[in-house]
């Protein structure tokens, strides 16, 4: 009786804390046989429990030098066994002194792999197993030593899918977090540039590494980025998606406070301008914080292209990022309300195509603009093969079929068409989700309040956008709190030699990016 | 402090330009040409006389009580009880001003756009806009002027340079005809829309450069004056004498506006500065009343206040007025003397108490040390 009244109450706690219940069953396995005991059975007796059950992962016993008794341990497909052979099992086997084992000789003399640590934790132990470094634990010995020789399948650096550039470097991350690192180290060659490494996630302990220039990036913000990464307590960690919700300012705002990106070459910019990159392992979308809207409105390539080019693209995309969010209801809402706007003969030719149309305007705009969306929605996660598929009945329905059978004006497709357009001018898909969200509500108040109800919800996106911050930083920066200096790379994309200075919001820390006067300039002796 | 956020004085002269002209350019050009005549012009600039000394007002008080806000400093000048009663007339006057903002506000849009959307609706949902701008502190607000006001400035400008073709400069003609008079006479109700300026007494506590705070002021009053001049020249280059007949000179002027038989009825563009604009003034009035109210009553958050004050305001500005001719009536005749006596008559009656108070406690303060 007392024992089950002790069981309810052990389950009762249980159910009250299952993240400190989920810990302790961590510590238990874990922490109960800190050390490696010198004995290699027992080792392997306690590493065998614990992998109860893991058919990949395997066990080569061997001996070194014909006597002491040694233990391999990987799993398989994840480490490089050809590399094995030859520089762990062949040099111990063939070894002669063997009196003499000791880690430190073995390591220093004997080994010929250029990657091995010694281990001294069952912690440890399984950490590098787990993560397809082989350790070898030796008898008699209380440090084992893994061995880097982690290799596993993994995509080679190919073009970012969802960033792509006419001019500019055509290598995007990989899954791999090592070879992400590498690429942006390869970029930025000064050992100022520091990675931080943690793990997050019990089950998938998952890396996370934290990127910043030392002398660039704001000590408070690496700290703030430190400390909302520690407090993530997750299972497991898919995509930097699920830290991006953990440490966001504002989780309930339609617009991203960071930004993603898939190429080294934006997220080495970054670096450059005191912002901090948070690499995760098995995704190629790193995080850059703190962002501002106007860097989601921008694209690498403004940088890569002359600048009276860049600064005219930047024009358009910004007028085509309100076209985006007003289009529609600015449609719906002069139809409706305002029809003494439109000059005469257009309104005319609107009028005779609206005739046989049984909805109102704001009617047909949902309409059109729900099956665009599920359109696009449809064109995304359809295999490539049946996606032309969709594109013709997609253009058949909202296109031609839908205004002969006069269900919706001609207009009002343009107005879809345009919209979807402009969208896809905005180079941040999360940025251009954000427009398609608010596209709605927008929409409503148009139908109910005319410009009106467009007025007063561009004031509360406005209003919005103003509260909203980024690390600290204030989302509408440089513009409102306006700094006049940095308007050159807002409203325009000024030359590069012009662009003296780092965004101060993120780079007061180290002011300068350049040194003055290199504008080019006629040779001073030239007549 | 209540209010944590710091403000530039920039942002804070930013903020206040459409405060004051947001509902200027409506109803005060044809008001202004009724007393002045051809003349209306001349009258912003005598009217921002009193700008400038409203500013140099708030400035002197602040001075003297640099982190207090008006509510504040009435119970320090004043003592307990004086202050009190003045504070509270503060407090009232506030929620009346800002309920005929919201009033005109109404009355304008389902005058000229919804004409069969209830009043109610109207005023609601402007006063949701600015509970949520309200809510967000002044930081907020700051940040959201520097978005808006450059871009109604410009579309502002943008109406008059595209009427310069159908201005005839005869009918500024003479000037001073019946000399100073008239002008001076037209300039006494926007005086009592310049003496809204000492509603900066409420943001000078939270400048972040308060050395910059008198210039910026007075930078303000100035780019205000200079849009009110442009107005007046506008509406009377273009109606004439008409110009006092109408009720919104500047929409009617925008409806002038065709070019090339495309660029037409621009209404739509007047009256998104004006929607814009009035939320920049209801916000920076009815945040000033949240946060007094709440310095009033001790409270140490302002943010509860924002709602039930957000009501009060849409049931004050419908009581204010019955009709916008009896509005305009008001704001034509007595209301110049009752925003001016609020406005500048009892800042200058605490400016002598203080200043009194001061020299008196330093005198008392030499003779006992």
């Amino acid at each position: 009786m007392k024992r089950r009244r002790e069981m309810k109450k052990l389950d009762f706690t249980h159910r009250l804390d299952i993240s400190k219940s989920l810990d302790e069953e961590k510590t238990q396995i874990l922490n109960e046989n800190d050390a490696l005991s010198s004995s290699l059975i027992e080792n392997e007796k306690i590493l065998k429990s614990i992998y109860q059950d893991c058919s990949d992962v395997v066990y080569r016993k061997f001996l070194i030098g014909r006597e002491t008794q040694a233990l391999l341990i990987y799993i398989e497909g994840m480490s490089n066994i050809e590399e094995m052979d030859k520089g762990v099992i062949s040099p111990l086997i063939q070894l002669e002194n063997v009196n003499l084992v000791n880690i430190q000789i073995l390591l220093e003399e004997k080994l010929t792999v250029s990657k091995a640590t010694p281990t001294s934790s069952f912690q440890d132990v399984i950490q590098q197993v787990s993560s397809g470094n082989p350790v070898i634990l030796i008898n008699r010995q209380i440090q084992g030593i893994s061995v880097g020789l982690g290799k596993w399948e993994k995509r080679a650096v190919e073009e970012p899918m969802a960033e792509s550039v006419v001019r500019g470097p055509r290598e995007g991350f990989t899954e791999t977090i090592a070879v992400n690192t590498t690429l942006i180290r390869r970029r930025i060659k000064s050992p100022q540039l520091k990675i931080k490494k943690m793990n997050i996630g019990r089950y998938s302990q998952t890396q996370v590494a934290i990127l910043y220039i030392d002398g660039l990036a704001d000590k408070s913000l690496i700290e703030e980025v430190n400390n909302r990464l520690g407090r993530i307590k997750i299972d497991g960690i898919m995509e930097s998606g699920y830290i991006e919700e953990f440490i966001e300012d504002n989780p309930f705002s339609p617009f991203p406070q960071i930004l993603n990106t898939e190429r080294p070459d934006i997220a080495s910019a970054s670096l450059l301008e005191g912002r901090v990159v948070i690499m995760v392992d098995g995704t190629p979308f790193s995080l850059i914080v703190p962002t501002t809207l106007y860097s989601l409105l921008q694209s690498a390539e403004d940088y890569y292209q002359r600048a009276i080019i860049g600064t005219l693209i930047r024009w358009l995309r910004y007028s085509f990022f309100l076209i985006a969010l007003l289009l529609p209801s600015s449609y719906v809402a002069i139809l409706t309300f305002h029809q003494e706007m439109v000059p005469t003969t257009l309104l005319l030719s609107v009028a005779k195509s609206r005739e046989e149309v049984p909805f109102p305007a704001l009617i047909e705009a949902l309409i059109m603009e729900v099956t665009f969306e599920a359109l696009r929605e449809a064109g995304i996660r359809l295999p490539k093969q049946v996606g032309s598929a969709v594109s013709i009945v997609g253009a058949l329905v909202i296109g031609q079929a839908a205004v002969s059978s006069g269900l919706v004006s001609a207009p009002m497709v343009m107005v879809v068409a345009i919209t979807g357009i402009a969208s896809f001018s905005i180079p941040r898909y999360n940025a251009a989700i954000a427009l398609r969200m608010l596209r709605f509500p927008i929409m409503f108040l148009a139908g109910t309040l005319g410009l009106l109800g467009i007025m007063l919800s561009l004031i509360a996106i406005i209003v919005h956008l103003s509260t909203l911050r980024s690390f600290g930083v204030p989302y509408l920066s440089p513009m409102a709190p306006m700094q006049y200096s940095e308007m050159k790379d807002v409203l325009l994309r000024a030359p590069w030699w012009s662009l003296k200075t780092r965004p101060h919001l993120t780079g007061a820390y180290n002011q300068y990016r350049q040194t003055n006067g290199q504008n080019p300039k006629p040779p001073k002796d030239s007549e | 402090m209540i209010e944590q956020g710091k403000i530039s004085s920039a942002q804070m002269a930013i903020m206040m330009n459409p405060s004051i002209l947001a509902t200027v350019i409506l109803l005060v050009p044809a008001i202004t040409a009724k007393n002045a005549g051809q003349d209306s012009w001349i009258s912003p600039i005598w009217a921002s006389v009193i700008g400038y000394l409203t500013v140099l007002l708030a400035y002197m008080l602040n001075k003297l009580y640099p982190n207090q806000t008006l509510i504040e400093y009435c119970d320090l000048i004043l003592g307990k009880f004086l202050g009190k009663v003045v504070g509270a007339l503060f407090l009232f006057y506030y929620l009346h001003v800002t309920g005929i903002i919201v009033l005109e506000y109404g009355e304008f849009v389902l005058g000229t756009f919804l004409t069969h959307t209830p009043m109610i609706i109207i005023c609601g949902s402007m006063m949701i806009v600015c509970a949520f701008a309200v809510y967000g502190g002044l930081e907020v607000i700051g940040r959201c002027s520097e978005i808006i006001v450059p871009v109604l400035c410009l579309l502002y400008l943008v109406i008059f340079l595209l009427l310069i073709k159908d201005l005839r400069i005869q009918n500024m003609f003479p000037i001073m005809e019946k000399g100073l008079t008239p002008s001076l006479k037209g300039s006494i109700v926007p005086q009592s829309w310049f003496s809204e300026f000492i509603i900066v007494s409420f943001f000078f506590p939270y400048l972040a450069d308060k050395d910059k705070g008198l210039k910026w002021g007075f930078i303000s009053v100035f780019s205000v004056m200079f849009l009110m001049v442009i107005t007046n020249i506008t509406t009377i280059l273009l109606f004439g004498k008409l110009t006092s007949e109408l009720t919104y000179p500047v929409m009617v002027a925008a409806r002038y506006i065709s070019i090339a038989d495309f660029l037409e009825h621009l209404e739509s563009i007047v009256m998104a500065i004006w929607v814009a604009g009035t939320f920049v003034k209801i916000t920076v009035f009815y945040y000033s009343l949240v946060l007094g109210t709440a310095q009033y009553f001790k409270l140490s958050d302002y943010r509860p206040m924002v709602l039930p004050i957000g009501f009060l305001l849409v049931l004050f500005g419908i009581w204010s007025a019955p009709n916008l001719q009896e509005l305009s009536h008001f704001l034509g005749t007595s209301a110049a003397f009752y925003f001016l006596s609020f406005q500048v008559g009892i800042p200058i009656f605490l400016l002598c108490i203080a200043l009194v108070r001061v020299k008196w406690l330093q005198k008392k303060g030499s003779m006992s040390g």
